[in-house]
């Protein structure tokens, strides 16, 4: 179904989000990657910090679902919608266990932002927008 | 309400004239009979409370008159038939031969009739936990005996032998300007649950059509509408315009799928998913519906595509009725034709009104799925039933006058609405003077502080009388707007227009569709073994993984939901619930970890916020 022009601009405004959390990702990667000396390490004991921005590297999947998806709304399609969410469940769902280990301090504007995404790709317009309703019956109680 | 009824002959022939035509289902074993057969081979019983159930009339002495002359006694007692009887259903030699006659009507059953593509793969991974807990519940609740469907169907076999005929019982009666023709069909066993994967059995079945006719000024009688029952659903969406393309017919009879065992009564052809829903507690239920209605109206969140308003049921239990219409077929153009109809009319005949029990085993099950029915007149608790003291309103039909009555009624309402408007002028002016007269008196009291009481007591009663003007006139708006649209609705009615004809319909019944009919082989056996499972998996993990016990059971709880929503076509609504879920986890999280920066934060934006109003207001 070909997408009224009206409706665009969820589409579009839901992949200039996505793309800023990919490019929020990698900046705060990168952050955290400088902040370790790594010449310093001593593989024998593990250092605490190097495995928190180590462990960072789980958030690459999601990343990569999350730029998938960026790109299809980016290019008004409809079908990266359940790819946003699961990027967004994924990327919150290591947010979560990484907090439940190390509580590294670079979980929670991830989970801010992903939580507010959550909300966002499932307000009432944008759902509608993606998932136009279907006709479905109602069957009774015995 | 006034009912009440026709002559014999006019009755017999305007029943025969618009007799419906059953199409049963193959593999069905049952079908409509005449009560006389089925009283005189069952015995009558009655179950005291707390004592052992008595005979009254040993079987073959019991007669419909006999039936009728039903003794008084204590409050809390049951009287009800026994059609098949347990002593048949022992050890014993008669026993021997109906087990075996269970086994061969279960092959031929089974030959006839092959189940669709399965029940328990078209609903959710609860209901088949429920559904698994159902089937267990029934060990323990009162049920009819599983060679009884064996017996009743070797009886009915006895009474089709000596005499082959396909009966139903009618009456006829006029109830608000209707002709109301009810056709009783009665059925000798439910077995629903033991012969089509249904939700019960019970001996006898009382089932029922009515078809609602009209009177012309010269006399001249039209159907309208057709009311078919099913289980135990009532109101509109049960019934349908004689004019809407969903009524099949054979000439002037409309035709009926029935379904297989349960005997309940369809439009259209096809498998229907029909849902035994559990209620919420009513505490939950309410503070679910609180939430549903914040998350949707307050955050603007989707709440999906079922019952937006949050109904009080989340637990269902999926059963299918089989109606498909490849069975026997009775009445015109038939395999079979209707014998003479026993009426139930002129006068209402004893064994109707004066036997007010059950008319099959009392099975004593909490839920009554498994007891049999009372007869068309009662309620299994004795009270009298509205499908026969009211049958316009059982059908939702009380607020549809006759097409002959329906303008009518239009311009009566018009007049009343306009008389009504009249009044509320009249009213309104009468309030707009007093208003104005406290206003003025009011004015002559302002700055004078020995009448500062009444003053205050004047603003007071100014605020009152103008409120009620204020309603008044929302009222006479509303009113004018009513009669106007009545007025054009009257219009169009003398044009010869009618409404939609399936306008007053909400939740029609509806069959399966190919696409949903469409279970793979792999899909089917998932939702056959999938509570077991993973039943089995928690056992597995309890036993063998104990260190790391949480998450396992997260782990395989999430696959098992995982694999089951990409079955369903529920991988788009399982995504988003636990997405919310994780969302909802995660703020906690973050109110927890940063409680004062968030209060100071929240302060700050407010603060901002005032800030902007204000300098924005400057600069207008």
């Amino acid at each position: 179904m070909e997408p009224e022009k009206t409706s665009y601009r969820p589409v579009r405004a839901i992949g200039v989000l996505l793309i800023l959390e990919v490019i929020g990702l990698v900046l705060l990667g990168g952050y955290e990657f400088l902040q370790v000396d790594w010449r310093g390490i001593d593989l024998e004991s593990q250092q605490h910090q190097a495995v928190e921005v180590a462990v960072f590297a789980l958030f690459v999947p999601s990343a990569i679902l999350t730029l998938l998806s960026a790109l299809s709304f980016l290019f008004l399609q409809r079908r990266g919608w359940l790819l946003a969410a699961i990027a967004q469940g994924l990327s919150l769902a290591v947010c979560l266990w990484l907090y439940s280990l190390f509580q590294p301090g670079y979980v929670y504007p991830i989970m801010a932002y992903c939580i507010l995404m959550i909300l966002y790709l499932n307000s009432q317009d944008v759902r509608m927008v993606f998932l136009p309703r279907q006709s479905h019956g109602a069957s009774h109680e015995n | 309400m006034k009912t009440e009824s026709t002559g014999v002959e006019a009755t017999t022939a305007l029943l025969r004239r618009f007799e419906p035509v059953i199409r049963s289902t193959r593999g069905d074993k049952f079908y409509p009979m005449d009560v006389e057969p089925y009283v005189r081979a069952c015995s009558l019983w009655v179950q005291r409370p707390g004592e052992v159930a008595v005979c009254v009339v040993p079987g073959g002495k019991l007669s419909l008159d006999r039936l009728a002359q039903q003794p008084m006694d204590e409050a809390g007692a049951v009287h009800f038939l026994k059609f098949t009887d347990k002593d048949d259903l022992g050890p014993n030699a008669r026993g021997k031969r109906l087990f075996l006659r269970r086994a061969k009507d279960r092959k031929e059953s089974t030959r006839a009739f092959r189940a669709g593509r399965g029940r328990l793969a078209r609903v959710g991974y609860f209901s088949r936990f429920v559904d698994a807990l159902y089937s267990i519940a029934l060990l323990a609740r009162g049920r009819v005996p599983g060679e009884s469907a064996a017996a009743a169907s070797a009886a009915y076999e006895r009474i089709m032998a000596e005499r082959e005929r396909y009966r139903y019982h009618g009456r006829v009666l006029r109830q608000d300007g209707w002709i109301v023709l009810q056709y009783w069909l009665f059925y000798p066993f439910n077995d629903w649950r033991s012969g089509f994967f249904g939700a019960n059995d019970h001996e006898a079945d009382w089932e029922k059509i009515f078809i609602y006719l009209s009177e012309s000024k010269d006399g001249e009688i039209s159907p309208e509408w057709v009311a078919y029952a099913a289980h135990n659903y009532t109101g509109d969406d049960l019934r349908r315009r004689w004019d809407d393309p969903e009524v099949e017919k054979v000439g002037e009879h409309p035709v009926i799928y029935v379904g297989a065992g349960s005997h309940a009564s369809y439009y259209a052809p096809g498998e229907y998913l029909t849902e035994l829903t559990l209620p919420l507690p009513r505490p939950l239920a309410r503070v679910t519906q609180a939430v549903r209605s914040f998350w949707k109206t307050r955050l603007g969140q989707y709440v999906g595509d079922g019952d937006e308003d949050g109904g009080s049921g989340y637990f269902s239990i999926p059963f299918v009725d089989y109606a498909r219409g490849d069975g026997l077929s009775v009445g015109e153009g038939g395999d079979r034709a209707w014998d003479v109809p026993r009426l139930l009319a002129d006068p209402t005949p004893d064994w109707v009104s004066g036997y007010r029990g059950l008319w099959g085993l009392y099975a004593r099950d909490p839920f009554e799925g498994e007891d049999a029915p009372a007869g068309p007149m009662y309620n299994r608790d004795k009270s009298v039933n509205r499908a026969w003291y009211d049958p316009v309103g059982w059908a939702g039909l009380d607020k549809v006058p006759p097409p002959t009555e329906k303008l009518e009624a239009v311009l009566e309402q018009l007049a009343d609405i306009i008389s009504r408007c009249g009044a509320l002028r009249a009213e309104i002016d009468d309030k707009g003077r007093q208003l104005k007269k406290l206003g003025a008196e009011l004015a002559a009291m302002r700055d004078r502080s020995h009448l500062d009481a009444p003053y205050r007591e004047g603003t007071r009663r100014v605020v009152e009388l103008s409120t009620e003007l204020d309603r008044l006139r929302a009222r006479l708006a509303t009113d004018e707007a009513v009669s106007e649209s009545l007025q054009e609705y009257a219009d169009r009615l003398r044009a010869g227009e009618r409404d939609p004809a399936r306008a007053h319909i909400s939740h029609a019944h509806r069959p399966a569709s190919e696409d949903e009919l469409r279970v793979s082989r792999v899909t089917e056996a998932w939702a056959a073994v999938s509570v077991s499972l993973m039943l089995i998996s928690f056992v597995g993990i309890a036993m063998f993984e104990r260190e790391h016990l949480i998450s396992m059971l997260v782990f395989s709880i999430a696959f098992f939901t995982f694999v089951e929503a990409g079955f369903r076509g529920r991988l788009v609504n399982l995504v988003s619930s636990a997405n919310i879920g994780l969302a909802v986890v995660a703020t906690l999280i973050i109110v927890y970890e940063f409680f004062w920066q968030l209060v100071i934060a929240s302060v700050l934006v407010v603060g901002l916020y005032v800030l902007w109003d204000n300098l924005r207001e400057l600069r207008r």
